[in-house]
This record gives C-alpha cells, structure tokens and sequence, in this order.
C-alpha cells in the first residue's frame, strides 16, 4: 500500500499529506454542489456584464458566494461601491461567528497568528462546514494541513467552475442557462437550512424569506438589512423565550 | 441597468474584499475571548441567517437578468419541488439542488423559451 517508488522523494512526515487528503476531500458531494452553485454565479455575472477576469477574482478574493451575489446584485441595481461594500459587510457578519467555531477546532499550540489569519481567509459555509465535519477525528497535528488543503481545492474548484459558468452562459440554450442561475437561490436556501442549528436560526430564515419582498417595497436600498435585523431580532427573541420556558418547566 | 467599466467593477471587489475579510480577522481576534454559545453570537448568527434568506426571497421573486426568463410560478414551483425532495430525501443537499434543477430545465423547455 506505502511503497513508494525509490525514485521519488520520500513523504515528508509533516503538513503536505493531510493537505492533499484535503485537497481530495473537496470533491466530496457538498464541493460539488458548491462548484455547481458557482457555474451559476459565472453565468449570473455574465448577464450582468461582468468581464470573465472580474468574475474569477471575486471568487478568489472574496471566496464567499453570498457576499458575491450580494456585490453583483447591489451594483446591478445601481448602487455605489460604498453601499454594494455595506451590504456586502452585513452578509459577512456571519462569517464570524463562524470562524470562531472552527479555530479551536484546528488549532495547536504551535498556530501562529499568521496562520490564524490565513485558516480564516478561507472560511465560507461549505469549508466550514466540511472542515467542521472531518477534522475532529483527525489527531490535533494534521487538522490545519487537512483543512488548508480542503479549503484550497474548494477554492481552485469554484473559480474553475465560475469560469465555466461565465463561458457557458452566452453559448448555451436558453434552459439550461436559465438552469444555471436558479442554481444559487435553492443551494443557498437548503444550505441555510442544513447548517442552522435550534429553532431560532430556522425562524431566522423563515422570516428573512417572509420580510424581504415586503421591506423591499418600503426600503429598496437597505431591504437586506432591515431584513436581517429585524427578521433575526424576532427569531432570536422567540428562541430565548422558547428556551427560557423549557428551562422553567 | 448599465454595465459597468472593469476598473470600476476591480474597485468595487477589492472593496467587497475588505468589507468582507474584516469580520474573519475579527473572529480571529475575539476567538480568544468570545464565547460562541454566548447570547450576542446567537443573535448575530440569526441577522446573518435572515439577511441571506431574504437574499434568496429577493433573487426568486424579483431577478434582474436571465432567471426572470422563466415565470413566477416556475421559479416558485421549482425552487418547492427542491425543498420536498431536500425534505424527503432526508436533507441531502445535492438530491434537493438536482430536483429543483430539473424541475426548473424541464419547465422552461415545456414553456418552449
């Protein structure tokens, strides 16, 4: 099983075989989901009239599929950078919570600040939920490495697939490209609900799909927002009343 | 809607990239102290929760581009027929994201666009 051929270089003991089995482990069904959700989002910017370079670099950059859609639908309804970068913060928000979650997971006394910072670079729902998955049973040492090579093939995948995407929006027939950008809504929607945990999150998203189309009659500009804060405000309220009256039954 | 020149749409990612990285330093920074069962997480993660929920609200009912292509009534029915089979098909991710799929190719091949 191990014998390696005498004329490679013997495997080095430290980061670089997780890293691969990471890596490996990107082309596990929720990244080719994500990659599929990405096809959609190369094809959305291509209507948008996005140059196909713009769009891979968002996703290497920002490497967060909400924050992505919310920049390219902000400034296709003619908003500025300064409001597409507010309402691009407010869908990050949750990314920290996030990267609080994961970072006890991966870490060891010997992780850097830098390498911190770079483990949360690349922390986006599919990565870290993925991450959150699979490293708790591996030992402490090969947890970043894993996670790092994971998270890279998530990212090598997705902006092969957003350039797919943008490419094939203008070639394909018209179904299947129509296909292609109803990919992202029902991804994002299931993936919500496969990632929330208790009741008040899936309040949160019963309510941010209730509010929206309301609030964006009366706010146009800060409807995601308003939606936010006060559908998560309600849900969060009815949680804690739910668990306070458990908690005195 | 005006499409837009490339050095401006290279300014607004880079700032999208900042808007967005900012709060993973952050929960670098606060991963040290910050307790995630705490009360504040919980309700930060359920403004996000909704504020992307009421993004995928927006893009089924009012899409700008080639998704408005298809009727209302197909955006809706498919996107119901990816949470039944997601549902039935005990929250498996890729089985809901297919059936909507079909559901939404199908439908727009029958309607002849």
């Amino acid at each position: 099983m191990d014998a390696t051929p005498s004329h490679e270089a013997p495997a080095p003991a430290g980061a670089s075989r997780p890293f691969w089995r990471g890596a490996r482990a990107a082309l596990s069904t929720p990244g080719l989901v994500l990659f599929g959700s990405f096809t959609g989002f190369g094809a959305m910017t291509h209507d948008f009239g996005w140059p196909i370079w713009i769009a891979a670099l968002s996703t290497v950059l920002i490497w967060a599929a909400p924050a992505q859609l919310v920049l390219a639908g902000a400034l296709a309804s003619g908003a500025g950078i300064a409001a597409a970068s507010l309402a691009v913060t407010i869908s990050a928000v949750r990314l920290l919570p996030m990267v609080v979650s994961i970072l006890p997971v991966l870490r060891s006394d010997r992780t850097s600040l830098g390498a911190r910072l770079l483990a949360a670079h690349y922390v986006a729902v599919t990565a870290w939920f993925e991450g959150l998955r699979r490293t708790p049973a591996l030992d402490r040492e090969s947890r970043m490495p894993f996670f790092l090579g994971l998270a890279n093939g998530l990212v090598v995948g997705s902006t092969i697939a957003t350039v797919a995407g943008h490419a094939a929006a203008g070639l394909l027939p018209a179904a299947l490209s129509i296909g292609l950008l109803g990919l992202t809504p029902i991804y994002f929607l299931l993936s919500l609900e496969r990632g929330a945990s208790g009741l008040g999150e899936r309040l949160a998203i019963g309510f941010g799909l209730v509010l929206a189309p309301l609030i964006a009659t009366v706010s146009p500009r800060f409807d995601l927002l308003w939606t936010g804060i006060i559908g998560g405000t309600i849900a969060f309220a009815i949680d804690r009343a739910a668990r306070r009256r458990r908690s005195a039954a | 809607m005006t499409p837009h020149d490339a050095g401006f749409l290279l300014l607004a990612v880079i700032a999208a990239f900042f808007a967005n990285e900012i709060w993973r330093a952050l929960g670098v920074v606060l991963s040290a102290r910050l307790d995630e069962d705490g009360a504040l997480f919980a309700w930060v993660r359920m403004v996000a929760t909704a504020l992307v929920a009421g993004l995928v609200a927006k893009l089924v009912l009012s899409p700008s581009g080639g998704f408005a292509l298809a009727p209302l009534w197909l955006r809706l029915g498919s996107a119901g027929v990816g949470i039944a089979a997601y549902t039935l098909g005990r929250r498996s991710l890729a089985l809901g994201v297919a059936a909507a799929e079909v559901a939404l190719v199908l439908g727009v091949v029958a309607l002849g666009a």
